[in-house]
């Protein structure tokens, strides 16, 4: 059969509007299964509890390792992050194991390490957090005092300052390990020097003022055992 | 005859006197800093010298890595979950796993699991000598020891004599078995039967002793959070203290006359090489 070179033109403009729309249905069902992915990407990630414990006593990666080799026993944990300076850990739970911080706590405890503080954000946006209950300072009412407070290592500064600032009325916390000097900012209206040094005391560190208690102090890590200060 | 013994007498008394003042004068000897070697991404926590290659344990990256002179990666064993102090013997190397309570072994022929008669939580710590080899059992707080045919356990969690406070490295010598008391911050040896025999370093104020190398003369320790290394003599004698460049040292070993440190935190290796003491 013969094509005129009319219908040639015709056939090749329709077999050319065909590839085009060709061309445009993959675009649509491509972008489609992109967003399809995206969409379950970010529910995926939703689904997940966020945990953020603060954890006294990682010395060296042998701890870090060993706190993390304890919470293989959590079954779908993910992105396990642990510095060993600060003791800040972290790891993200499936949301519908809906596992609490008191089944965590008693986990870092069962590993051999002392919980300081702890947050949970889960996936369907509440926050849980040890520290809510802390009070708003306004900055005027501060003011700063320092006090000795005895201590070896990057872990006793965390734990020191986290016992300072867990008292209600103080701003902020700094404790200098070589000089062991305690510098703290806090509103006089709410607390006193002598609360903040019985709650550092509390937490195994010796103050001018107060010391810890025997079986507080043997608790502390062994790293952190400081030569005791004579009251 | 009587004069030629005199003079034979009297010769070799002289060349007694010789020899003697020659070995008087050599002169003491104290380790000197000499370069750090940057280690690209890696966080080292064991060292081992397989055949002149240097292999170290990348516990962060579950990896282990062999090094070239500059610290650049040659080859890396993957796959592993958070290696710690590694040995060599005969060109094996032997790989405690912390994380899965594992001992892999690597070498020509492959990848293989160390067959161990107990249960680990979380070794810490291998050591060859020979057919003998020990292990560090940091949960469990003791010491695994096979010697060549049999293995036993010593040690439980105290700071008494012969206890542990979470044992992180071993070594084997001729006579004795050295375990870093990480914990207990000192260095104990105990004989082939696991009985104590010394310890060194309590008296240092050490913080947490993660590491130790024993050469024929001295006894090195890595003082983690004290940011340096202490030398003992086998007898416990302090020696030295090396402080320049350490920073979270883990561990340490002597290869080719140089002293061969690992940072942790920094992905360092230091060197320190032996100079004669200047006599004042």
């Amino acid at each position: 059969m013969l094509i005129k070179e009319e219908n040639l033109d015709i056939a090749c403009l329709w077999a050319h509007d065909i590839r085009f729309k060709n061309k445009i249905m993959k675009k649509i069902v491509l972008t489609l299964i992109i967003g399809l992915l995206t969409t379950m990407g970010v529910t995926a990630q939703k689904s997940m509890d966020k945990f953020m414990v603060q954890v006294d006593g990682l010395g060296c990666p042998f701890c870090a390792y060993g706190l993390e080799k304890k919470f293989k026993e959590f079954k779908g944990i993910k992105d396990v992050k642990i510095d060993i300076e600060t003791g800040d850990f972290s790891f993200n739970y499936p949301a519908e194991k809906e596992l609490t911080m008191d089944a965590v706590l008693a986990q870092v405890e069962k590993a051999g390490y002392t919980p300081i503080t702890s947050k949970i954000e889960r996936a369907n946006g509440t926050v849980e957090d040890s520290e809510d209950q802390k009070i708003v300072l306004n900055d005027k009412d501060l003011i700063s005092k320092e006090v000795f407070v005895a201590g070896n290592c990057e872990q006793c500064r965390a734990r020191i300052e986290k016992a300072a600032k867990r008292v209600k009325g103080v701003g902020t916390a700094s404790w200098n390990v070589d000089s062991k000097i305690l510098l703290v900012n806090y509103d006089p209206n709410h607390t006193s020097m002598e609360n903040i040094q019985k709650s550092i005391a509390n937490a195994g560190h010796d103050t001018q003022a107060h010391q810890a208690k025997d079986q507080v102090y043997s608790k502390l890590p062994k790293c952190c055992h400081y030569e005791r200060v004579d009251q | 005859m009587r004069e030629w013994i005199n003079k034979a007498v009297i010769g070799s008394l002289l060349l007694g006197l010789i020899v003697a003042s020659c070995a008087r004068s050599e002169k003491p000897k104290e380790w000197v800093y000499q370069k750090n070697i940057l280690l690209d991404g890696v966080n080292p926590i064991g060292i081992a010298n397989n055949d002149n290659e240097l292999w170290l344990s990348d516990g962060d990256h579950n990896r282990l890595v062999s090094i070239d002179g500059d610290g650049a990666i040659l080859k890396a064993i993957d796959s592993l979950d958070r290696p710690m102090h590694i040995a060599v013997s005969e060109g094996t190397l032997f790989i405690p796993q912390y994380g899965n309570d594992k001992i892999e072994t690597y070498d020509a022929k492959g990848r293989f699991e160390l067959s161990v008669k107990d249960s680990l939580d979380a070794p810490a710590a291998v050591a060859v000598y020979g057919m003998e080899k020990a292990i560090a059992d940091f949960y469990n707080n003791r010491i695994l020891y096979h010697d060549g045919q049999n293995w036993i356990s010593f040690g439980h969690e105290g700071s008494h004599e012969g206890e542990f406070y979470y044992p992180t490295d071993v070594q084997i010598t001729d006579s004795l078995i050295w375990v870093a008391d990480a914990y207990n911050n000192r260095v104990q040896a105990f004989d082939k039967q696991g009985n104590f025999v010394k310890m060194m370093g309590q008296d240092q104020k050490m913080n947490a002793a993660t590491g130790i190398f024993i050469s024929d003369t001295e006894v090195f320790v890595t003082d983690f959070e004290n940011d340096r290394i202490l030398i003992f003599d086998h007898l416990g004698s302090l020696k030295q203290e090396l402080t320049r460049s350490i920073a979270k040292a883990t561990d340490l070993l002597i290869k080719d006359d140089l002293l061969h440190i690992i940072n942790y935190r920094t992905g360092e290796l230091v060197i320190y090489e032996q100079q004669e003491i200047a006599l004042k």
